[in-house]
Order: structure tokens, then C-alpha cells, then sequence
């Protein structure tokens, strides 16, 4: 296929140099070769210098020109195997006429799809640098406005001090009052008592007892909660939250029946393993799913759907069991308790993840704690708003020396040693500490929100700033993934919505958005989203997928990688190419 | 795992009654009716076994089968009165030839003064009968001394079958929420053989282990420990270290000490116990030196044992190949690197996977489609929303020489619209449930039902449904893989059949438990052999297994972990099968459940590259791990290891040979080479593979030195730099990440082929490398057998086998192939472009190849061709002499 010498074959034209000599040193330092043993099919260095043709050493390259295309350099396994990996079939000298030269077809594809390419950045790279403009102006602005807030909060910060100063030396002096006129009237109270004491006394000691007993009633049924709860934990350390619905059953099956210890005597091998429960009284096919769901790790919830419905069923009983009296001790106590056990579980569980969430939140210094992440960003412009309307910008100037004024006024004309205090006085430095106050934890507030964002990571020119307050949707199956950058990614089906992960960071130097510990997977990881990004006008997501178990990848389309260098690359590249056509042509 | 989940032998009566019975205890012991032994017609020898309580007497046959072998067959003899039932001999398993091979045995003498016999079974081998009670042994004739013996310790109880119940017993077995109706009653059978002159005894697979030898499960020094259950069971989670059974069951055994080696196979299906008895177990004070007891107890069946002498353990082998199969020659692809995953999930992840071989010049042979591929868990459809062209996905991958493969499991979906179940159902070819309806258990298509394997008419039928016709989307490049076959039934007891579901001709499920995923297999080869009319030879993994399963392909090791102990019992394990008839095997590499560290991941290649069968496999909740997703330099580890095994292929596919004509395997414990050598006897960290190559695995993370014991007198060579190091030394190792200790021995010669290309199929034209590990004499020996790696031609003598020999500086190749085998001829143009000779003297320059006097050069050259080798050995350039010719290379 080749005319080609076999001496220069699969030499790229800048080493041609390397070769030209009579003795030629392995590149690796191993030793050296003469020309005849350059492509002689027998390798002589172990890096594969002297067979840059043949395949005869393992770590070697042959480079293939490929004219009308491009060239590239394959491994030296690929050459004389019989398949055609270079267009000009260059690599398949060995095997008389398998490879066709495809180069011109094959090149003349590739360079329309790079002429497709090259446009799509030309027109990508100006949007880009638009965005990357807009985002130094509003970068600037943030910047302006936080360092304004600053200045705001220490002087209100100021005034709210001393309101609670004012405050306190209120409250100091209605205490005051308040003790003497409860002085007054314990002693108006206790001759008024004294007269009707005689009289009263059985009654009250009735009373005591019953509230005792009631006490009593209650701390037994706490202990017996606990119990429950106890031996239920127990169990429960061995399942994963989603297992759950159907283990709490059969505990609850197993608690009423005669062979239930030696079912618990059983320890499970794996913390997640549903499975190990009391198999009894299942019917052959929940059995037959319970044991397939060890391998599949398929939540038994779904697994055993019959279960559940036998679960509900047995809550029930409570109800039925108090018009038969008879059965009143015997039934609703355990099931009950176990219940609510079960239940407060939940709460539990609940408040630990979000207690979790929060801790984690809070090691980011500055965040509100009080806010669901969720929320902080959508609300970031009601925030927004509300501080504005609240403080319209023609007011900002003067809004500010106003409350001062205001403050001042009120600190001044209130009279600390007046007694009793004025009640008109007082509820207006209440007032205006209210105001201040309020106005001071939203400044905080936006500050807050500010420094956050302005902490983020927007790319070497701040490129991707305006991704902060967008989110991108892409449908995949039956599901719509949503993909909010520094914030979070969802797989959303109907009402339902899956967390596949807080944002973490950009990776690969802003090719890769990752989101990590999203929603726990059963027998899996957290799940885990990573965006690769590449070059395109729009913000588009799509080619969401699942490699490995709740590990998503998807794809974004963005201005936000259509760099100028790049663009240079592949307009030289397109040069090149085309350059090079004129010769073919002649062919 | 749940040890609650599976029966233990007090558990089980049959296993329970037995193994608590003192030596010699027995209320009715057997003894030969007098007068009843005799010559039968076709040469063996007969006999009635009875006592008075019995309903009616016993057969014996003893037979020979020549060079070493002894079959003993015990049945009731039902022509007195005839139960209901009869019991069951498990058809299909020895070769059909096994009968016309027995020797025609000479009247037995009677022993002077006893009431005993003797029979001759071959010029230095005889039988003495002891006949109240009915003992047996085998004895080496001119010492007398004794081999084999069977009921030496008066444990041999056979119950024998009722016709009704009697009053008051149920027969009924209950285990958790499980109800075994017992309808025939128990029929159990248990028995000891002793090994004289065995230091250990190995075999009985599948169970998992970090020893290869068998551990004693009673006696002194052995505390609650239960016997080796054999019982195929789709075991979840098992454990690396545990009696229990596990997928397959092989009842054969080896005993072994020095200059002594013997077998007994006992051909029974149903599920069996077996103790290794600790020295003293019996109360005896003083053993006899080098005897090992055992005790074997099954629920069903009839006794039909072989006892097998050898001097050496690979007669051993031999004799048990020869009767129950050579393993088949596996095609060259199928010896090469398998990538498989539950689950590639559609047409562009197995693009995907498929590429990224290539991008990181990886090679591989073949990629596997887990249950996920079809259409909800019918077998031979395809999820068309995920492989809507299953047949052009096969092409593309078959276009770089690979091939695929799709799994193909017996539990059948019971849905009407499903082909295979509509005709399963109509032509009632499923097992029976004990009531006689279809049986109906749940596996992962929800309720399934299974063909009945055990019915010729059923396995051929089988066998049609993998023709291009009948499976859709099937192409000759798609090959088969069989799960789940023990059967696993998930709501099953043990998560298998019910013992009392009934097979074809009134066989309940128990007597034939242990061979059902073997019929299975068999079906499955059988459909491949023919789809291809008998000219392709088939490619069948399977789970299950039982004796002779290696007619039918590859096993693997089931469902491990991804964790260093079972990376460590895969070894054990894998030998242990090899031991056993089964070469053909392999561990899942980097471990199926869980995630292996990339550390881990590293050493199981380094490890699994030396698997007779290499695949990597995972779990579909684990990450993915293919070999070049941990960073640069784990890539380079793992494709290092995958390529020394693509080096390896010429000579693992001549082992292979030797495999399937001999039965000894291609991977083997030390002692199998080095027999007297007792340090040998329990080494299962280390193994060969072949005559010449030894490795040792790594087995603890982040280790740093190993000890490895280099068995024999002559030096061995490291594979990596040629360094030698002494035989018969212990020597402790620096351990590198770079691969595991592995060397060659000397006086052997290796062929290799040193260019990697994407799989196999490419490296078909590539030249030869020959290493030649020069012993103390100066001389070495090896073989290369080569045929077109696909066909069955090499039946008909269209193959090449050379045999290497180097002597006197002169390396010659001459043909050992056996002549008129057929008319058929393979040919080649390889040839040999490298001689590597470790252990000669560097001062050669030169070498003559004869015929011709072509002068070629001799240069120094490193052993492995990666950068930064050393050149370490007198390296032959360029020979270019073809490997099908006779030639000699004169070092000058």
C-alpha cells in the first residue's frame, strides 16, 4: 500500500534527523543499532527506537502520514494485525492490498467536521468573552456592594448595640417595677389565703396523689418505649434506611412468635443486607425475591410489595382491638409502641442527616446556617428584592443616616432615671431597636449570600460567574436531570426527585463539574454527578448516564469552553489540512 | 453468608446418624455370603453382601481397569423382592468405554486360615477381600503393602430401601420453613477409606480454602469443626475458609506422601459429607505411619467407587481422567484475557469498554453480557431498548478478532409469551414438583421453571435452541456462559430444588443433586458443537460443576469477594479443581462483590494472569474497574500482567493440550512436579504452571517480603530479569509492585510470543520466542503444540507438536506428533525470531543453523522487551527457522 522504504517507515518527519546516522542510539539508553538493524522486524532496543516500522517491539510507535488526512501514530501492535487503522493503510504493508487509502474521504469527512467545529467556537468564543466582560462588571459590582454592606453593618451594628444597651437598662427597670408590685401583691395574696386555708385542705392532697400516679404511668410506658426502641435499633444497625418499611415488619412478626430468638441469634454478615430476617410466613415468591435481592441489592420495599401492605394492615389493629375489650391488653400495647418506636426512628434519622447536612454547611464559615441550601440560591433574588424594596435605591443615601438620626433622637430624649418608665419611651426604643435589628440581620444576611458567592470558583476569567444562578435541564429516559452549578444535581421523575449531589468542585482544570455525596444509594455509594464541558453555543445537558452504579456522568454544551486558544489549534489544524489538499488533488 | 441458611451435618440425619458411630459398631455389619464370590461372565468379580436383618442382600462387583484401577459397585439385588423404587446410578458421567476396558479378573484365592480372598489386578497390584465383615484393600502385590482399604474401620452401612413406611415414622424432613416429604424413606449410604502412606489428602472441590490440602475435620486437635459437604448451593457471600459447599461437587480425592500417591472417586450425586479424620480419631494409640482415615456418608444412591493407585500423583490423575474424560481443547481466544461486568448495559458501554482496550493497548479476547442483555431474564432474547443490534454489535467486536459472550441460565421465566417456556410446558419437559405439577420456583425472572437436564430427549432438545435459527441475534463469534445451574432457586430450601421434586424416570431430585448443573452444561456444549456442525469447538462456562465437567469447558469459582483472604483462596481452590479432572478454571479477578482497592486490583491481575481461565468480573453495585481506570502507572501494572499472559499463550495452549490428552493440569501444585519433595505437600500460596514455570501470589496488601520455597536441585530463573536462584532453598523475596515472584526452572524450554496485539486472533502470524533455562547439565527440554486454535481438525492430525531439546550447546527440534491420525494437515509460516538462553556461558557469538550452515549472531538481550530492560542472556538473533520444520541451532 505504501512506497514508502521500509527504513523511514513509520518515522515521523521530525525524527527523520534521529535516524540518519550510521549507528543509532536507543533512545532509552539501552544500548544502539546499526541502520541495518533500523526496521529490520527484530527489536534491538526494549523502547522500540529501531523498529519504528514493524511490530516487532512491544513499546513502540508507527507513525503513519495519512496525506489528505491526518497523520497519526498508532501502537506498534497495530502494525501487519490485519485491520486497518491508518487511512492511507500504510500499517498493513505486510498483507498485500488489505487497506484501501481512505485518506481523502476519510480527511475531507473530517476536515467538514472541523470547518463545523471551528465555527461553533469562532461564534463561541465571542459569547464567551461577552460573558466573561459582563461577569468582570458584575464581579466588580458584588464586589462594591459587599464592601458597601460592610461599611453599613459596622455602623448599624453600632446603633443596634446601643439600643440594646438602652434595651436592657429598659428592661432592668420594668423588672424593678415588676418586683415591687409582685411584692405587693404576694402580700395582698397571701393574707387573702391565709383566711381560706382551713377549709381547703382535703381536696388538695386528692390532688397530689392523682398527679403522682399520673407520673408513675408515664415514666412505665417510657421505659417501655425504650425497650422496643432498644431491641429495634439493634436490628436496625444491620439495614439501610430504604430496607427499612419491610424489616420493621417482620421484627414485629418475629417479636409474637415462639421461634423468634433463634431467628436474632443470626448476625447478618453485611450492615446492608435486608435479607436477614425472619423468612418464615413469607409466601414462596417474597421469598424467592428477598433471597434475589442479596445479589441485585434491589430495595426490598419494592421487593416485597405484599409486605407492605400486610404492614399497614397490622397498624390497623389498634382500632379494631378497642371494641373487643377483652383483647384490649394483649394487642394495641406492643403493636403501638413498636409504631411509634418505629416512627420516631424516622424523626430521628431525619434530624441526624440534617443535623449532618448542617454541620457540613457550617464549616463553610460564613453560610446561614438556617437556610436549606436548596433555597438559598432561589431565593438569593427575593433577597434581593425584598432589600431593595425595603430600601429603595433613591432612599439608600439617606436611609442609612436617617435610622441614625433617628436613634440619636430617641437615646437622647429617653430619660433613664424617670420612674415609673414611660411606656410611650420605652416601646420606642423598642421599636427602633426591632427596626435596626431587622435590618441589621438582613444586611447580615446579604452579606452572607455575597461573600459566598463571591468565594466560588468562576474559572480562570471568571467564565463561568454566570453559571451561579442557573441550572440546566436535559431529559434522559423518563427522567429530567437538573443540573444547578455550585449548588446541586437532581434526577427529577414526576413529583419525585433524587439528589445526585451538592456541588464539590470543577476537576481536569474546568473540564469536569463534579457534585459528590448526594442521596445514599442502596448497597452503592453516595451518589455522585460529573459534568464534562465542552465547547457549544448553547447551555445544553445531555448524554446523562450511569457507568457504575449511582455514578453519573452527563455532558454540557457551553460558550463557557469555547476558548480562543483552542480556536487557534483547530483553525491552524483546519490550515493545515486543507493546505495540504492541492497535491492530492493533482492525484 | 448465613450458616443458619444451610444445613449442618447435625442438622441432617443421614450425616448426623453416621458420623457419631464408633469404628466397628455396626448392629448389622455386612459380610460376604459364603460360597457367592465368583468369576462373572465379562471378567469381574462377584459376591452377595448380607445380614440377617436385611430385607434382601446385597451385589458386589469388583472390576479392573488397567493400568491401576479398581471399581467396587454395591446395589441391592432386587431380584428377591423388589421395593417400589430403585436406586439411582448416575448416568452420562464415565466415559461409555469404561465397561469394555475392565480386565477379565482370574478366580480369586482364598487366604489360608482366614476367611479371606485375594484377586490379582495387575502384576504388581491385588484386592484382599476380607469377608465378615466385607473389608476391602488394595495392596501393592510383591510388598503386600497396602494402598487403599475400604471399611478397614467397620463404618460401612448401606440402608437399605422400604417398601412403605414403617408405623410411627413420617420420613418427613423439616429445615427452617422447608418440608422435605421423603416419600421413599431413608437410603443413606456411609463408609471409611483409608490412604496408607498419605501425608495429606486433597481434592473433594468446590469449598473455599487457603489450604490445599485438606484439613482433618474430627478428631484430636480438631475442634467443632464440620465434615467437607458436597452439595451444589449458590451460596451468597461465601466464605473464603469453610467446609461448606459451594457450586460444584467433586467427590475424588488424592492422598499423597512420599513415593506413594492414590485416588478413590466415589460416583454419587446426591449430597454427600466427607470427614478427613484426624491421627488418633479412632482411639488408636499409635498410628501406622502415614495413613490418613476418611469417612464418607451420601443421602442416596449405590456405591460405585473407584480406587486408583499411582506411584506417582499424576497417574493418579490419568487413571481418574480415564474414566471420567479429558478435558476439551478450548479454543485459543478462550485462553486468552475475558472482560466481563454485570453489566455492560447496552450497544455503546460495551463500544466504550470494547475501545478502551484499544486506546491503552490492552488486550483482550473476549467481552460478556450478564442477565441484563435479555428481554427480562429470557434466555436467548435481547433487551432490544438496550441491544437493538445485537448482531452488528457482535461484528464489530468480531472485526478485531474478539469474540462475545451471553449468559444463559436453566431457571425458565414462566410467561406465556415466552417461546422457550410455552414449549418446555407443552411438551412437559420441566422437573416435577413432588406433587407432579411443573415445579415453580423464583429466580431472577420471578417465577421459573427448569428443564429436566437429566433426560437425553431434554438436551438435545436444548441443544437445537442454540442454532442461528433459534437464538435471534446470535452470531458464530457468540459463545455461551451458564449460571445459576446447581440450580439456584431463591426460594428454595438451601436457595435450591427441593430434594423430593421428580426427574425424568421417577428420580427425585436428591439422588442426582449434585450432576444437575453438569447435565446442564453438557446440553449447553452439546448446542454449541452443533450449531457450528461439529466443526467449531464450543466455549461453555459454567458455575456448577461435577465429575467429568471437564468435557464440557471452563469452570470459575462463583461468586467471591473483593477481598486479599479470597484473592489468597483462589489458589487453593483453582489447583484443587485442576486436581480434580477440571484444568479449565479460574477465580473472578479483582473479586465479584464489593470494590477491590486499586492495590488489590493490581496483585489479582498479577495473580489471575496465570489462571488457566483469566476473566475479570464485578458486581453491578460495584465501581467500575476496568484496567485502566486507577491512574497511569496501575494501567501499566495491569497491562503487564495481561501481557505476559498473552506471551504465555503458546505455551499455556500446549499445556492445554497435554490437558486434554492426560488430564494433568495446566495449573498444578508444586508437589505434582516435585513429588518426594515433602516441603511441597501444603504450599498453596505458590503453584506451576506447566513443568516450567512456578509463581508465587501476593496475598497481603502492601507486603514487602515473601518466602518462597524454589522446590528441586536446579536453579531457577526469574521471569522478569533472568536472575537465578538456587532449587531446594527457601528464599525470602523483596516483593516489587511490579508483579509477583515467578520463575522458570531450569532445564525446560518456554515458547512465547512477544508482540501484543488487541487479542489473539492477531498474534496467529507472529513470531516465536524461545526461553531456554539451560540446568546443570547444560541442557533443556520443552514443548510447543499449535494447531488453527479453533477447529476439531486437530483430530484428524492437522496440528504440529515440536519438542525442544537443547544438549551439547545444540538446540533441536524434533516432531513428536503421532502419525496416521488423519489426513489432515495444519500449516504455518511462523517462525522463531528469538532463542533466549539462560545459563549459557556469554562468550557465544555465533550459531549455525543445520540444515543450511546459516550463520546467525548471538548478542546479549534482555528476557522481556520492556523499556528499561536489562540485557541479561546470550540471545539467538533472527533465527527465522519455522517452527513446523526439523531443524538444529549449534551455539559456536
Amino acid at each position: 500500500a505504501s512506497s514508502q522504504p521500509l527504513e523511514t517507515l513509520g518515522i515521523p518527519p521530525q525524527d527523520e534527523a534521529y535516524y540518519r546516522g550510521g549507528v543509532i542510539k536507543c533512545r532509552d539508553g539501552s544500548g544502539k543499532f546499526t541502520r541495518d538493524q533500523l526496521n529490520d522486524d527484530f527489536c534491538d532496543c526494549p523502547d522500540g527506537t529501531d523498529e519504528p516500522g514493524t511490530s516487532a517491539c512491544p513499546e513502540g510507535k508507527f507513525y503513519c502520514q495519512n496525506a489528505g488526512h491526518s497523520p497519526i501514530t498508532i501502537f506498534s501492535s497495530r502494525v501487519n494485525d490485519g485491520i486497518c487503522d491508518c487511512c492511507d493503510g500504510s500499517d498493513e504493508y505486510g498483507s498485500n492490498g488489505t487497506c484501501k487509502n481512505t485518506c481523502w474521504e476519510a480527511g475531507k469527512a473530517a476536515r467538514e467536521k472541523l470547518k463545523k467545529k471551528v465555527a461553533t467556537y469562532k461564534s463561541g468564543v465571542v459569547i464567551r468573552n461577552q460573558e466573561v466582560e459582563k461577569a468582570k462588571v458584575a464581579l466588580a459590582k458584588d464586589e462594591a456592594e459587599l464592601a458597601k454592606l460592610k461599611g453599613e453593618e459596622k455602623i448599624l451594628q453600632g446603633l443596634v448595640d446601643k439600643l440594646t444597651e438602652q434595651k436592657k437598662l429598659i428592661e432592668k427597670a420594668e423588672e424593678e417595677e415588676r418586683l415591687i408590685k409582685e411584692k405587693e401583691e404576694k402580700r395582698i395574696k397571701e393574707e387573702a389565703e391565709k383566711q381560706a386555708a382551713e377549709e381547703k385542705k382535703a381536696p388538695d392532697a386528692s390532688q397530689e396523689a392523682d398527679s403522682e400516679d399520673a407520673n408513675g404511668n408515664e415514666q412505665e410506658g417510657e421505659s417501655k418505649v425504650s425497650e422496643h426502641h432498644d431491641g429495634h435499633v439493634t436490628d436496625h444497625d444491620n439495614h439501610s434506611p430504604e430496607g427499612k418499611t419491610s424489616v420493621v415488619e417482620h421484627d414485629i412478626t418475629a417479636g409474637t412468635r415462639d421461634d423468634a430468638p433463634a431467628e436474632t441469634s443470626a448476625v447478618p454478615t453485611k450492615e446492608q443486607d435486608p435479607t436477614s430476617v425472619n423468612t418464615e410466613g413469607l409466601s414462596k415468591a417474597e421469598l424467592g425475591r428477598l433471597v434475589a435481592s442479596r445479589w441485585t441489592g434491589e430495595n426490598v420495599d419494592d421487593v416485597g410489595k405484599g409486605d407492605k401492605k400486610g404492614h399497614d394492615d397490622e397498624f390497623d389493629i389498634p382500632e379494631p382491638a378497642e371494641a373487643a375489650l377483652e383483647d384490649e391488653h394483649d394487642i394495641p400495647t406492643p403493636a403501638e409502641e413498636n409504631y411509634a418506636g418505629y416512627h420516631s426512628e424516622v424523626e430521628d434519622d431525619r434530624h441526624k442527616y440534617d443535623d449532618e447536612e448542617l454541620s457540613n454547611v457550617s464549616d463553610d464559615e460564613y453560610v446561614d446556617n438556617h437556610e436549606e441550601p436548596d433555597e438559598s440560591y432561589k431565593s438569593d433574588d427575593d433577597q434581593k428584592s425584598d432589600y431593595h424594596s425595603d430600601l429603595t435605591a433613591s432612599e439608600q443615601a439617606s436611609w442609612l443616616d436617617k435610622i441614625q438620626q433617628t436613634v440619636q433622637n430617641v437615646l437622647q430624649k429617653f430619660n433613664f432615671f424617670k420612674t415609673p418608665v414611660d411606656l410611650s419611651e420605652a416601646s420606642q426604643v423598642r421599636k427602633e431597636y426591632d427596626d435596626a435589628n431587622s435590618k441589621l440581620s438582613k444586611i447580615q444576611s446579604r452579606i452572607t449570600s455575597l461573600t459566598d458567592k463571591l468565594k466560588q470558583d468562576f474559572g480562570k476569567e471568571k467564565e463561568f460567574y454566570y453559571f451561579y444562578d442557573q441550572c440546566f435541564e436535559g431529559k434522559e429516559g423518563k427522567y429530567i436531570y437538573k443540573v444547578c452549578p455550585y449548588k446541586k444535581a437532581s434526577q427529577v421523575e414526576g413529583h419525585s426527585s433524587t439528589n445526585l449531589g451538592r456541588w464539590d468542585k470543577f476537576e481536569e482544570s474546568y473540564r469536569i463539574m463534579h457534585f459528590s455525596s448526594g442521596d445514599k444509594c442502596w448497597n452503592g455509594p453516595d451518589r455522585s454527578l460529573k459534568v464534562r464541558l465542552r465547547c457549544g453555543l448553547n447551555n445544553e445537558l445531555n448524554g446523562v448516564d450511569e457507568p457504575s452504579r449511582c455514578e453519573y456522568v452527563a455532558v454540557l454544551s457551553t460558550p463557557a469552553l469555547c476558548v480562543e486558544e483552542k480556536l487557534k489549534e483547530l483553525q491552524k489544524k483546519l490550515d493545515t489540512t486543507s493546505s495540504d489538499l492541492p497535491g492530492h488533488d493533482e492525484l | 453468608w448465613k450458616k443458619d441458611e444451610f444445613r449442618n451435618c447435625n442438622q441432617t440425619p443421614f450425616c448426623k446418624r453416621a458420623r457419631t458411630r464408633a469404628p466397628h459398631s455396626l448392629d448389622a455389619p455386612l459380610s460376604l455370603v459364603a460360597g457367592s464370590l465368583a468369576v462373572s461372565p465379562d471378567g469381574a468379580l462377584t459376591a452377595q453382601l448380607s445380614h440377617p436383618s436385611r430385607p434382601r442382600p446385597l451385589l458386589l462387583r469388583l472390576s479392573a481397569l488397567p493400568p491401576h484401577a479398581l471399581r467396587l459397585q454395591i446395589d441391592e439385588d432386587y431380584s428377591t423382592t423388589t421395593p417400589p423404587h430403585r436406586r439411582f446410578h448416575v448416568p452420562d458421567v464415565l466415559l461409555p468405554d469404561v465397561d469394555s476396558r475392565t480386565l477379565h479378573l482370574s478366580k480369586p484365592q482364598t487366604v489360608a486360615g482366614a476367611a479371606a480372598s485375594t484377586v490379582a489386578l495387575s502384576s504388581d497390584l491385588d484386592a484382599l477381600v476380607n469377608h465378615d465383615p466385607f473389608q476391602l484393600t488394595v495392596r501393592r502385590a510383591g510388598s503386600g503393602d497396602p494402598v487403599l482399604s475400604f471399611n478397614s474401620h467397620g463404618l460401612f452401612d448401606f440402608e437399605p430401601l422400604h417398601e412403605s413406611k414403617p408405623e410411627g415414622d413420617t420420613w418427613e424432613e423439616n429445615f427452617r420453613s422447608h418440608t422435605d416429604t421423603r416419600p421413599r424413606g431413608p437410603q443413606s449410604i456411609s463408609f471409611d477409606v483409608s490412604f496408607h502412606g498419605a501425608d495429606f489428602v486433597y481434592g473433594l472441590p468446590e469449598h473455599g480454602s487457603t489450604s490445599l490440602a485438606l484439613r482433618p475435620t474430627r478428631g484430636p486437635g480438631v475442634e467443632d469443626s464440620e465434615p467437607y459437604r458436597l452439595f451444589n448451593l449458590d451460596v451468597f457471600e461465601y466464605l473464603h475458609e469453610s467446609p461448606f459447599g459451594l457450586y460444584g461437587s467433586i467427590p475424588f480425592m488424592i492422598g499423597h506422601g512420599p513415593g506413594t500417591s492414590s485416588g478413590f472417586f466415589w460416583l454419587n450425586a446426591a449430597e454427600m459429607q466427607i470427614d478427613v479424620l484426624a491421627p488418633g480419631w479412632d482411639g488408636a494409640a499409635s498410628t501406622e505411619n502415614g495413613r490418613i482415615d476418611t469417612l464418607w456418608m451420601a443421602e442416596a444412591g449405590v456405591v460405585d467407587a473407584f480406587f486408583f493407585v499411582g506411584s506417582e500423583p499424576k497417574d493418579v490423575i490419568k487413571q481418574y481422567i480415564s474414566v471420567t474424560g479429558t478435558p476439551s481443547l478450548p479454543q485459543q481466544f478462550a485462553v486468552a484475557y475475558h472482560q466481563c461486568r454485570w453489566n455492560y448495559r447496552d450497544e455503546d458501554d460495551v463500544a466504550g469498554v470494547d475501545a478502551g482496550f484499544d486506546e491503552h493497548d490492552i488486550p483482550y479476547d473476549v467481552l460478556w453480557l450478564d442477565i441484563e442483555h435479555t428481554d427480562g431474564k429470557r434466555y436467548f432474547t435481547w433487551d432490544r431498548s438496550t441491544f437493538p443490534n445485537p448482531e452488528e454489535m457482535q461484528r464489530k467486536i468480531a472485526d478485531k478478532g474478539r469474540k462475545m459472550v451471553t449468559i444463559v441460565d436453566p431457571h425458565m421465566k414462566r410467561d406465556s409469551g415466552y417461546y422457550l417456556h410455552e414449549e418446555a410446558t407443552a411438551k412437559g419437559y420441566y422437573v416435577k414438583d413432588a406433587s407432579g405439577n411443573d415445579y415453580d420456583g423464583w429466580c431472577w425472572p420471578g417465577s421459573s421453571s427448569y428443564p429436566d437436564m437429566l433426560n437425553p430427549e431434554i438436551r438435545d432438545w436444548w441443544a437445537d435452541k442454540f442454532s442461528y435459527q433459534n437464538y435471534k441475534g446470535s452470531t458464530p463469534t457468540l459463545y455461551i456462559w451458564n449460571d445459576m445451574n446447581e440450580p439456584s432457586v431463591f426460594n428454595g430450601p438451601e436457595v435450591t430444588m427441593p430434594r423430593d421434586a421428580i426427574h425424568n424416570g421417577d428420580v427425585e431430585h436428591r439422588e442426582l443433586h449434585n450432576a444437575y448443573g453438569y447435565y446442564f452444561h453438557m446440553a449447553t456444549s452439546d448446542g454449541l458443537v452443533k450449531r457450528g456442525e461439529g466443526k467449531d469447538r464450543p466455549f461453555v462456562l459454567s458455575r456448577a460443576f461435577f465429575a467429568g465437567s471437564q468435557r464440557y469447558g471452563a469452570v470459575w469459582t462463583g461468586d467471591n469477594s473483593a477481598d486479599w483472604d479470597h484473592l489468597k483462596s483462589s489458589i487453593p481452590m483453582v489447583l484443587t479443581l485442576g486436581l480434580t479432572g477440571i484444568t479449565f478454571s479460574g477465580a473472578d479477578v479483582g473479586g465479584f462483590f464489593g470494590n477491590p482497592e486499586p492495590d488489590l486490583l493490581v496483585r489479582w491481575y498479577q495473580v489471575g494472569a496465570f489462571y488457566p481461565f483469566f476473566r475479570g468480573h464485578a458486581h453491578h453495585d460495584t465501581k467500575r474497574r476496568e484496567p485502566w481506570l486507577f491512574g497511569e502507572q496501575r494501567t501499566a501494572l495491569m497491562r503487564e500482567a495481561i501481557h505476559m499472559r498473552y506471551s504465555l499463550l503458546p505455551y499455556y495452549y500446549t499445556l492445554f493440550q497435554e490437558a486434554s490428552v492426560t488430564g494433568v493440569p495446566v495449573m498444578r501444585p508444586l508437589w505434582l512436579e516435585f513429588p518426594d519433595d515433602k516441603e511441597t505437600y501444603n504450599n498453596g500460596e505458590a503453584f506451576m504452571v506447566g513443568p516450567a514455570i512456578l509463581a508465587q501470589g501476593i496475598y497481603e496488601e502492601g507486603q514487602k517480603s515473601v518466602s518462597v520455597y524454589l522446590p528441586g536441585k536446579e536453579l531457577w530463573y526469574d521471569l522478569r530479569n533472568g536472575s537465578p536462584y538456587k532449587g531446594s532453598v527457601s528464599h525470602k523475596l523483596q516483593v516489587s509492585e511490579d508483579s509477583i515472584p515467578s520463575f522458570q526452572r531450569a532445564g525446560t524450554i518456554v515458547p512465547r510470543k512477544d508482540r501484543f496485539r488487541r487479542s489473539s486472533t492477531q498474534m496467529v502470524n507472529d513470531p516465536y520466542t524461545l526461553v531456554i533455562a539451560l540446568n546443570s547439565s547444560g541442557s533443556a527440554e520443552g514443548e510447543l503444540y499449535v494447531d488453527d486454535g479453533k477447529s476439531y481438525d486437530y483430530q484428524q492430525g492437522a496440528f504440529i507438536h515440536r519438542r525442544f531439546i537443547f544438549a551439547d550447546n545444540k538446540l533441536t527440534s524434533i516432531n513428536i506428533a503421532p502419525d496416521n491420525l488423519g489426513k489432515k494437515v495444519f500449516s504455518t509460516e511462523c517462525v522463531i525470531e528469538r532463542i533466549i538462553v539462560l545459563g549459557l556461558s556469554s562468550g557465544a557469538k555465533k550459531a549455525i543453523i543445520e540444515p543450511g550452515n546459516q550463520e546467525v549472531e548471538i548478542d546479549l538481550g534482555p528476557i522481556s522487551l520492556r523499556s528499561g530492560s536489562r540485557s541479561v542472556a546470550p540471545t539467538v538473533r533472527r533465527p527465522n527457522v519455522r517452527v513446523i520444520d526439523d531443524w538444529t541451532i549449534r551455539i559456536a
